[in-house]
């Protein structure tokens, strides 16, 4: 301790330069987590954050909900699978909306854009499977013509007490909660009643027969756990069922973004881990001299090698607070894009620092290791 | 007179016994021995220069005195420990404890100022605190450091960098010192300074030294000067009063 910390304290600007790279690096990687999660989470926000534990989609559809039908046949067989504890309907379909008629705040009478709207159970065995999780203000539909709207869309006409109009002649619909992270396609997206859901469809399709659900949302019977529920429902013909998660991860794009997001991550990871091993390493070598000469006055190997780690840790610490500090300040000017400072990643982010941190020094502990003290008795310019 | 035979004279007991010390380095035909059967004896008290030219295994006799090195053969005994068959980390804990060190190039920690030099010792034995700051002080207030305690290396004169070498092989109170060339960077009149410090400090600690030395005008410093050549321990005889 003593050691790490007085070289630390003697050599302010070098150690200050590597925190500082360090704490870009840091940034970087929380910058391309936070935009990872925030394209990911607009694209397909509505299906990590709704309460359905599994999902079950056409197989025609190739997991994409926009394309998922369920007859009423195949509902009827789904509902008898072992292991089913509820099962209800999930519609999702894109609208023109336009909130003309909002109360609180003046929009353009001619405002037209596209929302998603995700239809539910609200009554009935299967009330809320479906909802979204993450409701942060008012409350949650109660009956026909209300919703649930995406939070990132609140100053776009869609905060609580808003009105969208379902064009064209379609009905009102008022916001009376909202919740975050559960848009759909980068869209404003409103959680509905199936009925309201079903209305809307029917005023697009008059003709239609029947409106189908574009996707089982299932929850397993007690004692089932979710992978036999999944393995249970892929018994029944013409159905793809996924869990949550899997169905995040599954969804056209979203596995694209993720491996291109992550290469990034893992460049800045390497890179991270050179800039702070070569660091290690060169300061190692320039010192080299003074660690001889600790060794030959009695100093065990291990302690030398523990300052360099406890040095190293020192640094990384001080860099990922940098880089916390820079993300908790530029991240109010990230949100459109989906960026956002969040406390538990950093703390993620930083333990996996402290671990590329050590791992860089590790070239620099083996030579420290491999120092003999007999070398204290030959000429500096001799040593190597 | 022998060496054993100065130290019953002496009344002391040996600080160091190096017993037919034979250090060979490599192998077969590039077998080179640097020390041959070397038996020395030097007591506690005592100030031993030892003088020969390069290459003639001074470096390998103080290595092997100070546990920076173990022998090919032989039997080594510091403060009364036989470090004979010392394992390295036994070896460290020798240097750490027993022996203090003065090198000819390299001895201070560029890093660390003066006193933080000298309690590097005492954190490297685990001890620190109010005691061993007070002996750093009172070490470098005996060296005329008494200013220069904040100082870093790099601020420090010649003479002054080699007081704090000094000081710093004097804090763990050794039984045995051992110096490698402590004046060959400085001039004569400074060099003189440095080793009437070395034989004041030593002497009034009651420690045993080894000065190894190229200046025959500083053999005068200690009590008898040893001499090798190529190897082999070649005279032993008493200094004259400095």
């Amino acid at each position: 301790m003593f050691l790490a910390l007085r070289e630390i304290q003697r050599a302010k600007v070098r150690f200050i330069l590597l925190v500082l790279a360090i704490g870009l690096l840091v940034f970087l990687v929380l910058f391309q987590i936070g935009l990872r999660d925030g394209l990911i989470g607009q694209f397909i926000g509505a299906l990590r954050h709704q309460s359905a534990p599994v999902v079950v989609f056409d197989v025609q559809a190739r997991k994409n909900i926009e394309g998922s039908r369920i007859d009423a046949g195949t509902q009827a067989a789904l509902a008898q699978v072992s292991g089913v504890g509820r099962i209800g309907r999930l519609g999702e379909s894109t609208f023109t909306v336009s909130n003309a008629v909002s109360r609180a705040r003046a929009t353009p009478k001619d405002q037209l854009v596209d929302a998603v709207l995700f239809g539910y159970e609200v009554t009935g065995p299967a009330a809320g499977l479906g909802a979204p999780t993450t409701l942060s203000k008012g409350h949650m539909p109660a009956g026909i013509n209300e919703a649930v709207a995406s939070e990132r869309n609140r100053a776009d006409g869609f905060d609580i007490g808003d009105v969208i109009h379902i064009e064209p002649g379609g009905a009102d619909i008022t916001v009376v909660g909202l919740a975050a992270d559960i848009n759909y396609s980068v869209s404003p997206t409103l959680f509905v009643s199936w009925d309201t859901f079903e209305a809307a469809k029917r005023v697009r399709n008059p003709d239609a027969t029947a409106v189908l659900p574009s996707v089982m949302a299932v929850e397993p019977a007690a004692g089932v756990s979710v992978g036999v529920l999944v393995a249970n429902l892929a018994a029944v013909p013409g159905v793809v069922p996924l869990s949550r998660a899997d169905a995040v991860a599954q969804s056209p794009g979203v596995a694209s973004v993720s491996q291109s997001l992550n290469t990034v991550i893992g460049l800045l990871v390497i890179t991270a881990l050179m800039v702070i091993g070569l660091f290690i390493l060169i300061l190692t070598v320039q010192k080299s001299a003074s660690l001889t000469l600790m060794r030959a006055i009695g100093a065990h190997r291990r302690t030398l090698a523990l300052t360099l780690v406890l040095q190293t840790t020192v640094v990384v610490l001080a860099g990922v607070i940098v880089g916390g500090a820079m993300m908790a300040a530029i991240s109010p000017l990230l949100n459109s894009i989906g960026v956002s400072f969040d406390l538990v990643q950093l703390l993620v982010v930083g333990a996996g620092a402290i671990v590329v941190g050590w791992v860089g020094s590790l070239g620099a502990v083996l030579r420290v290791l491999r120092i003999e003290p007999i070398n204290a008795t030959v000429p500096q310019g001799m040593l190597r | 007179m022998t060496s054993t035979a100065m130290n019953a004279a002496a009344g002391t007991a040996p600080a160091l016994e190096m017993h037919e010390v034979t250090k060979v380095y490599g192998e077969g035909e590039n077998a080179i021995t640097a020390l041959a059967s070397a038996t020395i004896s030097i007591g506690s008290n005592e100030m031993v220069a030892l003088v020969g030219p390069s290459g003639s295994g001074k470096t390998t006799l103080l290595s092997i005195a100070g546990g920076l090195l173990a022998p090919t053969s032989g039997q080594v005994i510091v403060g009364g420990r036989d470090i004979s068959h010392a394992s390295p980390t036994e070896l460290t804990e020798v240097r750490r404890n027993t022996v203090g060190f003065v090198f000819q190039s390299v001895n201070l920690v560029p890093f660390l100022t003066a006193r933080e030099n000298l309690l590097l010792v005492d954190e490297l034995r685990g001890s620190r605190g109010k005691q061993s700051k007070a002996r750093a002080d009172r070490l470098l207030d005996e060296l005329g450091l008494s200013k220069r305690l904040h100082n870093l290396p790099s601020q420090l004169s010649g003479g002054e960098r080699q007081r704090v070498a000094i000081g710093r092989a004097l804090m763990n109170e050794p039984a045995l010192v051992l110096f490698d060339e402590p004046t060959s960077a400085l001039d004569t009149q400074l060099g003189e300074q440095v080793m009437e410090l070395i034989q004041s400090e030593v002497k009034g600690r009651g420690t045993a030294a080894i000065i190894i030395t190229h200046d025959s005008r500083m053999t005068h410093w200690c009590d008898r000067t040893v001499r090798i050549l190529d190897g082999r321990l070649q005279s032993d005889e008493l200094a004259t009063a400095g």
